[in-house]
């Protein structure tokens, strides 16, 4: 991965193609490398939408190569959403795919001066761009099998549907699965509205002819990922819950911890939890049977297989195993109990090109201002299809629980930076409160995922039953997430390190006999404040202050049921997160 | 409870068919037992455990809603909910993880031991099994039999498709042969022991 592809959409006379050595930006991958281009090059008071905003996406470090568990990719902009820097990242394919074919990163820079849509098609022989209007509001399911009746079956695609064309701040990046399905997302922060503003409907990948990426030194690369690879088989989590029943095993867990945002954040627990729980999904899923039912994985190279396929009564596709967010967003937090409304839901999120959290949240909302009842799975499915249709109120819609809330008159609207909270009530969990305020994304319950920040050396030990460390522990999670982001690595492969430190030293050998590098914990310390420097200073430039880094007001006065708390960090506590 | 009337329900059930009743087990059922002692005393004295599985499995505990995080110390009351659940991924998983790196961040609704020797009597608790605890557990629990309240046993029965009626080898309600589709027909007490074991194959059958 020795070069950037950049793509300038607004050059004379169409769309003006450059391939350029890494220069300055070698060894970096993923968050890493986009949210250094975009906060080196992107003017950071200028429009989301205009020519002077980037898109950048990045396959991780170990991206292309025979990691483990290296395919996920980074998309980097400034947000619509919330108006500082962007990284949403997502599984998929065409993570491994451009590492194969060589690219660190493609960049697409200006603004096409007529209203024109384009497809861009890469191979090892180069790049093709061609003008298509025939795609012009294609959901993404049916774009994808354009794209492969045109270019082949063994193409995976890169694409937003009418959300991105549309450019609502909603609007997420589609990436293929093994299955070549448009179901994985880079979610977050309308990073598919920018791709819409370039003119760019899909990016088609064919890596055919080229070879897996090879580590410096081989032979310890590959002793060391047959190690990883046993690691996180004989965890109890990735190797066990996490292929089981999925992400959504957390929902009857957090619903017991009276953490479970319901009803548009108003409850902490939801009477209908275990009719969406993580167990029941599995069971309806294997007794439905099909391929990939219960058990698959997002992209090739994953050993976890946390994902799974939703398949109807009558054994007819649906869409991938709704994962623990958006059966929470679209369920619970909207009081609707049904899978299969969820999972309907789900499917036009992906063929829309919508993020599934701020979908739920926005939803939930709208159900709150009195546009629907809470639990009315119908009534959600129509609004999702307004905003696909893109009528008034679907346009609203499609641009975030911050914009619903300030058009219908709505005071619980659970956004900071004006990006929609997770599935995890910041009153309940604390310390998640302090990540949702201070991460330079909005609230993100990923900025602080890497729950083995100690074992990977950020911060060292801090008493674990301590009231005091919530905001020193929330900074090192967010250093450790920023760094295992620019790996392409998923983040799940956090809890085998967290409990097994052979597992760790695993990752190190694997990471270094890849590069042939001798990384230190130091070393991954110093990464993961670098891409957060690079992103608080960016978000400072565009504006952000520290009164940007705070909960919105109601979580500090409503109570929240059962446990009737309210969030207690101080504004002094949180405004500690960045002292480093 | 002690001298409430409490029918027994005993469903025989294809082996690969046991995993349709752990829905029962995740909403919770009652456990007859010694309280005011502490948790562990309770899993392992009362149903059964092993020290062992106790420390390795079991990861991640709710007592009345709050994590707990020492389980030697914390006493359970006369009835409590004890949800249990394995190590958890995520972030909240690891926050709410019994003694975990990240325990501080879910501090305001953790559950701390009062210090005071609470009365040792007998009663009961309600214990909700989550994930692959269910798995391991479930099967046992089921064939030695569970408590569980008549409302909570008549909306399973009312979800179940025709099929988990299909399915059942045989039924006995006090050790009366019933029949297997008259469920709505049975009399009910307000709490029911329900055993759900797989049923014995014969060799001549295997064939």
């Amino acid at each position: 991965m020795d070069k950037i592809l950049r793509i300038n959409m607004g050059a004379d006379g169409g769309p003006e193609v450059k391939t350029e050595p890494v220069g300055d930006y070698a060894g970096m991958g993923g968050r890493g490398l986009t949210s250094a281009i975009v906060s080196k090059e992107v003017p950071p008071l200028c429009h989301p939408l205009g020519e002077d905003n980037k898109l950048v996406i990045a396959p991780g470090l170990l991206s292309g190569s025979t990691a483990a568990m290296s395919g996920r990719i980074s998309v980097g902009c400034k947000s619509p959403l919330t108006g500082g820097i962007k990284e949403a990242n997502a599984g998929g394919q065409p993570s491994q795919m451009l590492g194969r074919l060589g690219y660190a990163a493609i960049v697409l820079e200006g603004k096409p001066k007529e209203k024109a849509l384009y497809k861009v098609f890469i191979n090892k022989d180069g790049v093709d761009i061609k003008e298509d209007s025939s795609l012009c509001m294609l959901g993404n399911y049916d774009l994808v099998d354009k794209m492969k009746a045109e270019y082949g079956e063994k193409v995976h695609c890169i694409s937003i549907g009418p959300a991105g064309e549309m450019k609502m701040s909603a609007a997420s990046i589609a990436f293929t699965d093994m299955e070549q399905r448009p179901t994985r997302h880079a979610g977050r922060g309308g990073v598919g509205a920018v791709m819409g503003a370039k003119g760019v409907k899909a990016i088609v990948v064919d890596d055919s002819g080229c070879k897996t990426r090879e580590p410096a030194d081989p032979e310890n690369f590959k002793a060391a990922n047959k190690e990883f690879v046993a690691g996180l088989k004989k965890h109890t989590i990735s190797g066990e819950g996490l292929p089981a029943y999925g992400t959504n095993v957390m929902t009857n867990v957090i619903n017991e911890a009276g953490a479970y945002p319901t009803k548009n954040f108003q409850l902490g627990q939801f009477d209908g939890c275990e009719k969406i729980s993580g167990e029941t999904q599995a069971e309806l899923e294997n007794a439905r049977g099909g391929e990939g039912s219960a058990t698959h994985g997002c992209h090739r190279g994953c050993v976890i297989r946390c994902s799974g396929t939703f398949y109807d009564k009558d054994g007819n596709y649906v869409t991938k195993q709704p994962e623990y967010e958006t059966v929470w967003a679209h369920g619970g937090n909207c009081g609707i109990d049904d899978l299969d409304a969820i999972a309907q839901i789900d499917r036009l999120d992906d063929d829309y090109g919508l993020d599934t959290i701020e979908m739920g949240a926005t939803i939930a909302v709208a159900m709150e201002a009195g546009i629907a009842e809470f639990g009315d799975a119908e009534a959600a499915i129509k609004l999702v299809k307004e905003v696909g249709k893109g009528t008034h109120l679907g346009r609203i819609l499609g641009n975030g629980a911050a914009v619903t809330g300030k058009v219908l008159g709505v005071e619980r609207v659970p956004v900071v930076k004006g990006q929609a909270m997770p599935a995890y009530d910041p009153r309940g969990i604390q310390g998640i409160g302090v990540t949702y305020a201070t991460s330079t994304m909005g609230a993100d319950h990923t900025a602080g995922y890497a729950v083995a920040s100690n074992v990977v050396g950020v911060g060292g030990k801090t008493d674990a039953l301590s009231p005091e460390g919530q905001v020193e522990l929330s900074r090192n999670l967010q250093i450790a997430t920023a760094a295992i982001d620019a790996t392409g690595m998923c983040l799940f492969i956090a809890f085998p390190l967290l409990d097994q430190p052979e597992t760790f030293q695993a990752l190190v050998d694997v990471i270094n006999g890849f590069s042939g590098a001798s990384l230190t914990a130091d070393d991954v310390t110093e990464l993961g404040k670098s891409i957060l420097k690079n992103e608080r200073d960016f978000n400072a430039a565009a504006g952000f202050t520290k009164i940007d880094d705070r909960l919105p007001d109601y979580f500090k006065k409503e109570k929240l049921p059962p446990h009737d708390i309210t969030f207690q960090v101080s504004d002094e506590d949180l405004d500690q997160v960045y002292n480093f | 409870m002690k001298n409430q009337y409490v029918a027994k329900l005993n469903l025989i059930v294809p082996s690969d068919r046991i995993h349709v009743y752990f829905s029962l087990l995740r909403h919770g059922f009652m456990v007859e037992t010694r309280v005011g002692c502490s948790i562990k005393t309770m899993l392992c004295k009362a149903l059964g455990l092993d020290d062992n599985y106790v420390e390795d499995r079991i990861k991640t505990i709710f007592l009345d809603a709050k994590p707990v995080d020492d389980i030697s110390t914390v006493c359970i009351n006369h009835g409590s909910v004890l949800a249990l659940s394995g190590a958890m991924p995520g972030l909240a998983g690891a926050t709410l993880r019994r003694g975990g790196q990240l325990a501080s961040f879910r501090g305001s609704i953790s559950c701390r031991s009062d210090g005071k020797n609470a009365l040792s009597q007998d009663g009961h608790v309600f214990v909700k099994l989550f994930n692959v605890l269910v798995k391991d557990l479930g099967p046992i629990l089921l064939k030695k039999g569970i408590l569980i309240k008549k409302v909570q046993l008549e909306d399973f029965f009312r979800r179940m498709p025709d099929d988990f009626w299909r399915d059942l080898k045989s039924a006995y309600l006090n050790d009366q042969k019933i029949s297997l589709n008259i469920w709505s027909e049975i009399e009910f007490s307000d709490i029911m022991l329900l055993i759900a074991e797989p049923e014995i194959r014969s060799k001549k059958s295997k064939r």
